[in-house]
């Protein structure tokens, strides 16, 4: 067993997408650990806390007009001219990797612990020590269209200070209404529509004494983590799918495993968009985005072994935690391969919870029949009376319940 | 171009007529409160384009429209989807049909009346909609009605299709449709303008029609009133009144039946009318036959004239109308009362030690135990006699049965005195005959009486002293326990069952034979240390014949006791799986304000069906009253429960339950968490936990037909809207967020997860942990 390390720099990361195509960051085997660090693609919606002074992030988010250190964002054009810019934001999280993992070929399953998870304090002399988070309620958000008071439709930012002294919980800062802002390049971006856009503080209004008393607990996770899917060369990291991605569970924390089916050779894994808290639902388009670093032990299950395992048969992401399992339901549990060619684009005219039911059902029943040996009378019963079905998130396109079943349910197996 | 939706229930009660006037607004229109219940519901979705062309559906409560001042423009279109709206400009009243257009011009003086809970349909086009080519506007000095025929009609079909699409729309096939809607909307104005009917010499043909209703309106009274008699009066033929009338759409006949329906309706809604018999009225209204006209009127407004008469007063009864103000007179209610319609099952009387005066300084203890005469089957209603009336603060133990006891009677029902009271059924009769909201005489499926339209067995009503509408009711489970079998053989051991139904959610996409199949299995219960249930058996359902004789395919009626030599029982099913306890009550509810009977499966804001496994002892539920004394009633007893209740039912077993009821009287919420509360919300220790559904109120937003309509039209996505519309509120109201501050924290720390997929209006709920606020000192 090696110890790797992946810290956060511009060549150890992409921004957007998952891509079969590049390069491993760094290439493991089978058993081994690796501590990555992960940045949050919304630091710059305060520079001065999340990224001044921090040379890693410093070095990803450094864009000047002569000078941009990752100009693709997103899996969209990356051939001017630019609506929003290159990549055009087709995918919005900072994802460190890839890891390959020596061995990994389609069909197999690539098991996931997260060991352990710590906030990314600021190195910023004037907050040194502390962390900070920022939550978006985006136009992509549930509520967007659902507005009641002016003006509408509004996007606000709002930051969060995580405090870590001891039961550690997030409390909000100050918030802002998101201004039409002009990135290096000239292009305005009268909304959230391409990240990692400089917010030009004297140009929003700072809110102070919000949520004054309110402490949220946090649950430190990563919003997304996955594999390289097989359909396209570049592939937005938006919408979750079959190889995991941005499932923005909180329940992928510490002590979590996850289960990813691999698609290409060397499985190709990615993680990043950490968050420092976030509810079921991710109901405003963001969870409080932070960034994190994790410690993971990567375990590679070859085909041939996966028979008698919690494993065999699984074709889309899966949690264990200690005390459950959880299937992934999707409107699409593979979207770009059922909406063909503009899948990547024409999945958000598509969202659906009720789908996603209908998937989280379908993935669950066949869970209890194959890996419990169950009839389907049995499976069925089991989890009227047992499973229970959450909404995973309403704002990433290829919407999410997930249906889990506590393992107490079988201990005397 | 954006798609708007909106529903009353984001808003804070202050706020919601002030939101629903905004949304109107947008299509030049204005309302106006008919009644002390406006305001009270509104949704609507709407779709509109910045070149002036507006489509809205729309759902609210009794209200009056009128024109929002604004230069001159094509006419503001409205269609009603149902009968009733009375469309007052000049003349006098005209009733308008279900699904007919009504052209209302922007500036004159009209109003248009709905007295009940309407849905409708209003597209508003401006002269700014055609593309940039001037067009001259016809000339709509006058509301009309337009009869359903050519143009009208395509139109009405093509706005009925296009608001039920409104959401799937694409943006292209919304800005054809918009195109047609604008250029459909001009064409038929231009044909009903008043320059056109003067240009072509027509003018006269409304006018005659118009004298023509006049007379009939004159002759109402009259019994004898014929075609032949109108036509005399106004120098015509009877062949050419007929004739016109067919022009407007209608007939004589039909139209006749309307109006005196609609006076018979606006009379026994009138307090100034309450000395008069319902008899006296319909005999006032040309109706000569009272047996008859309490046909029609139940026919056409869905409850008999006196059950609507008593409906009125206890409403108006209910809202604390002060003395010497406009609307009904207290003596007019006095007056009333006695004619209060009977009970609807013959409850038993009080029990005496409830009569006995004590004193009201000590909550007291009162204990409701099983028996026929203590449950209600299948439905709620409003028109129940309460078994009892406890006082706020007072405890009650209320024996509780599940409805599913009947699928292994040996083990869940014989030997109990009170379940084989409430279960009994044989070839004479049953216990509790009704079982659902359906006709007794079972016409519809002949299933049985009530055709199991709702199928718990809810213990109750309980009636709460002093429980006014708008007051909400805190129903706090202070213990649970299971009721053991009474069978000698199985003393003390406890039973239950859950059935992979026809309405569960897997049904219709089995993966093995034989399909469709139901399946039902029987758990033994064990509470002790580490409270689980085990499978005993399982069966598949297999037609059963009922005592009365009646064949029931699959599971669609409850309480058919299963007769054990007709099913085959598999043992070792579920084999090493302990599922964990979580006790609760599936249903929990107060009569809902709509009359009748309401079905006990949709749960909606008077609480009902929640199927919420937090329900459980340490739990609360707050509910709003709707109907004086509340009417609590409790059942659906569970042992457990996952989210989404998938298979139809959950581990279903008797209980017996102790609650501690607390009224909370409407002057005294400012600052509560349930101050301005439309739904049910659950408290437990740790959390505050908000009911969302498909259609949180269903029974207004569907009308009649709601019964049925929720069934259909559930969806999560809809629910998953409802629980976050409700969370908002929830924190921007009882704990002073602002809108940005309230969406920050939802995204952050609130849960929503799914109810259940198999009650029809399906549920969404929205997590709330304390701990978030575990900081605040105030509030």
């Amino acid at each position: 067993m090696k110890h790797h390390l992946l810290p956060v720099s511009p060549s150890n990361v992409q921004w957007g997408y998952f891509s079969k195509k590049i390069a491993p960051a760094l290439t493991l085997k089978s058993g081994d650990r690796a501590t990555i660090e992960t940045l949050t693609h919304h630091a710059n919606d305060d520079h001065e806390r999340m990224i001044a002074g921090d040379p890693g992030a410093e070095s990803v988010f450094r864009w000047t007009k002569e000078h941009k250190a990752i100009a693709r964002r997103g899996a969209g054009p990356t051939e001017g001219p630019f609506i929003r810019g290159s990549g055009e934001g087709v995918g919005v999280h900072l994802l460190t990797g890839p890891v390959a993992i020596e061995n990994a070929e389609p069909g197999d399953i690539l098991e996931v612990r997260i060991l352990d998870v710590r906030p990314r304090p600021s190195c910023n002399a004037c907050h040194a020590g502390r962390c900070f988070g920022s939550n978006a309620a985006a136009s992509w958000g549930f509520h967007y269209h659902d507005l009641i008071e002016e003006p509408k439709p509004r996007e606000v930012i709002t930051i969060f200070e995580l405090d870590t002294s001891g039961e550690p919980y997030a409390k909000a800062v100050y918030n802002y209404r998101w201004t039409p802002q002009t990135d290096p390049d000239g292009i305005v971006h009268p909304t959230i529509d391409y990240p990692g856009v400089p917010v030009d503080h004297r140009l929003v209004q700072k809110r102070e004494n919000i949520l004054q008393n309110v402490r949220v607990p946090a649950r430190l996770h990563f919003g997304t983590m996955g594999l390289a899917p097989a359909e396209s060369d570049f592939v937005s990291s938006i919408p979750p799918g079959y190889t995991g991605g941005n499932i923005d569970d909180w329940r992928a924390g510490k002590g979590a495993r996850m289960y990813y089916p691999v698609a290409v050779p060397g499985a190709l894994f990615s993680v990043g968009d950490p968050h420092a808290a976030q509810g079921d639902s991710e109901l405003g388009g963001t969870a409080i985005e932070t960034s994190l670093t994790g410690d993971f032990e990567f375990i590679l299950h070859k085909n041939r072994d996966l028979g008698g395992t919690i494993m065999e048969g699984l074709t889309h992401p899966m949690l264990e935690t200690d005390q459950q399992w959880s299937m992934y339901g999707f409107t699409f549990p593979n979207y770009l391969a059922e909406l063909g060619a503009n899948a990547q684009t024409d999945i958000v005219n598509h969202s659906s919870l009720d789908k996603a039911m209908r998937d989280a059902f379908r993935k669950l029943r066949r869970f209890l029949m194959t890996v419990h040996h169950m009839s389907e009378d049995e499976a069925i019963a089991l989890m009227s009376v047992a499973a229970d079905f959450g909404v995973t998130q309403v704002v990433d396109a290829n919407w999410g319940v997930h249906g889990s079943i506590r393992k107490n349910v079988f201990m005397c197996t | 171009m954006s798609i708007h939706a909106f529903t009353s229930e984001s808003y804070s009660e202050h706020d919601r007529t002030e939101a629903w006037q905004d949304v109107l607004g947008g299509f030049g229109l204005r309302s106006s409160p008919l009644s002390a219940r406006y305001g009270e519901h509104a949704t609507a979705l709407s779709r509109a384009s910045l070149d002036g062309v507006g489509l809205m559906r729309f759902a609210a409560g009794p209200q009056v429209f009128s024109p929002l001042p604004r230069r001159a423009d094509l006419p503001i279109l409205l269609m009603p989807a149902e009968d009733g709206a009375v469309l007052k400009a000049g003349g006098s009243p005209q009733t308008i049909p279900s699904g007919r257009i009504i052209l209302l011009p922007r500036q004159n003086d009209w109003r248009v009346t709905f007295h009940r809970d309407m849905r409708a349909i209003v597209l508003s086009v401006t002269a700014e909609s055609f593309g940039g080519r001037k067009i001259n506007l016809p000339e709509c000095r006058d509301a009309v009605i337009v009869a359903p025929e050519g143009l009208a009609d395509v139109l009405g079909r093509t706005l009925e299709s296009a608001s039920e699409a409104l959401e799937k729309l694409s943006p292209e096939a919304w800005n054809t449709i918009r195109l047609s809607l604008a250029e459909m909307l001009l064409t038929l104005s231009r044909q009903k303008s008043s320059s056109a009917a003067e240009a072509v010499g027509i003018g006269t043909q409304p006018a005659l029609l118009q004298r023509i209703y006049d007379a009939i309106e004159r002759k109402l009274g009259d019994s004898d009133i014929t075609p032949a008699r109108i036509a005399q009066i106004e120098g015509i033929s009877e062949r050419y009144l007929q004739k016109l009338f067919e022009g407007s759409g209608d007939n004589f006949t039909h139209y006749l039946r309307e109006r005196r329906l609609q006076r018979c309706w606006a009379d026994l809604g009138n307090a100034g009318e309450a000395h008069r018999s319902v008899s006296d009225i319909a005999f006032s209204c040309g109706f000569s036959d009272a047996a008859h006209f309490s046909r029609s009127f139940r026919d056409r407004f869905g409850l008999s004239p006196r059950a609507f008469r008593q409906q009125q007063a206890e409403r108006l009864s209910g809202l604390g109308v002060k003395a010497g103000q406009r609307g009904w007179p207290q003596d007019a209610i006095a007056q009333l009362r006695p004619h209060r319609a009977a009970p609807m099952i013959a409850a038993a009387e009080l029990e005496p030690a409830d009569l006995a005066p004590r004193s009201r300084d000590k909550p007291a203890h009162h204990h409701l135990p099983i028996d026929a005469n203590h449950v209600h089957w299948g439905f709620f209603s409003r028109e129940l006699k309460p078994l009892i009336e406890i006082a706020s603060g007072d405890t009650i133990t209320v024996e509780t049965l599940s409805q599913h006891a009947s699928d292994d009677p040996e083990r869940m029902i014989l030997g109990d005195e009170g379940a084989e009271s409430v279960f009994r059924w044989t070839a004479q009769g049953k216990g509790v005959e009704r079982r659902g909201a359906g006709p007794m005489d079972a016409s519809i499926y002949g299933r049985g009486a009530g055709e199991g339209f709702g199928v718990h067995i809810c213990t109750g009503p309980i009636a709460i002293k002093g429980a006014e509408p708008g007051d909400v009711l805190e129903v706090r489970i202070l213990d649970m326990v299971p009721r053991p079998s009474r069978n000698p053989a199985l003393k003390g051991r406890i039973f239950g069952s859950s059935v992979a139904a026809w309405w569960g959610y897997h049904y219709d996409e089995f993966l093995t034979e034989p399909k469709p199949r139901e399946s039902v299995t029987i758990f033994e219960i064990f509470p002790g240390e580490e409270p689980h249930a085990e499978a005993i058996y399982s069966y598949r359902w297999q037609p059963q014949t009922d005592p009365s004789g009646v064949l029931h395919q699959t599971y669609d009626y409850p309480g058919i006791p299963v007769a054990a030599e007709t099913i085959r029982r598999r043992h070792g099913v579920l084999d090493g799986i302990r599922i964990p306890l979580r006790p609760h009550f599936g249903v929990i509810g107060v009569a809902p304000r709509e009359a009748g009977l309401v079905d006990s499966v949709p749960p909606a804001y008077f609480g009902g069906n929640l199927d919420n496994w937090r329900l459980g002892k340490g739990a609360a539920v707050y509910l709003p009253v709707s109907v004086p004394e509340a009417l609590l009633s409790i059942g659906d007893p569970h042992a457990a429960q996952g989210d989404g209740e998938l298979s139809g039912t959950a581990i279903e077993c008797s209980m017996t339950g102790t609650f501690e009821v607390v009224l909370h009287k409407k002057a005294d919420h400012a600052g509560q968490p349930f101050a301005d509360l439309t739904y049910p919300l659950i408290e437990t220790e740790t959390d505050w936990v908000l009911t969302g559904f498909s259609h949180p109120n269903y029974l207004a937003e569907f009308g009649a037909k709601g019964q049925s309509e929720v069934y259909a039209k559930s969806s999560l996505d809809l629910a998953m809207k409802d629980a976050f519309r409700k969370v908002r509120r929830f924190l921007m109201n009882t704990r002073g967020l602002s809108e940005d501050e309230a969406i920050a924290l939802i995204s952050a720390a609130v849960d929503f997860g799914v109810t259940q997929v198999v009650d029809g209006n399906w549920g969404v709920h929205a997590t709330l942990s304390k701990r978030l606020f575990a900081n605040q000192t105030t509030r």
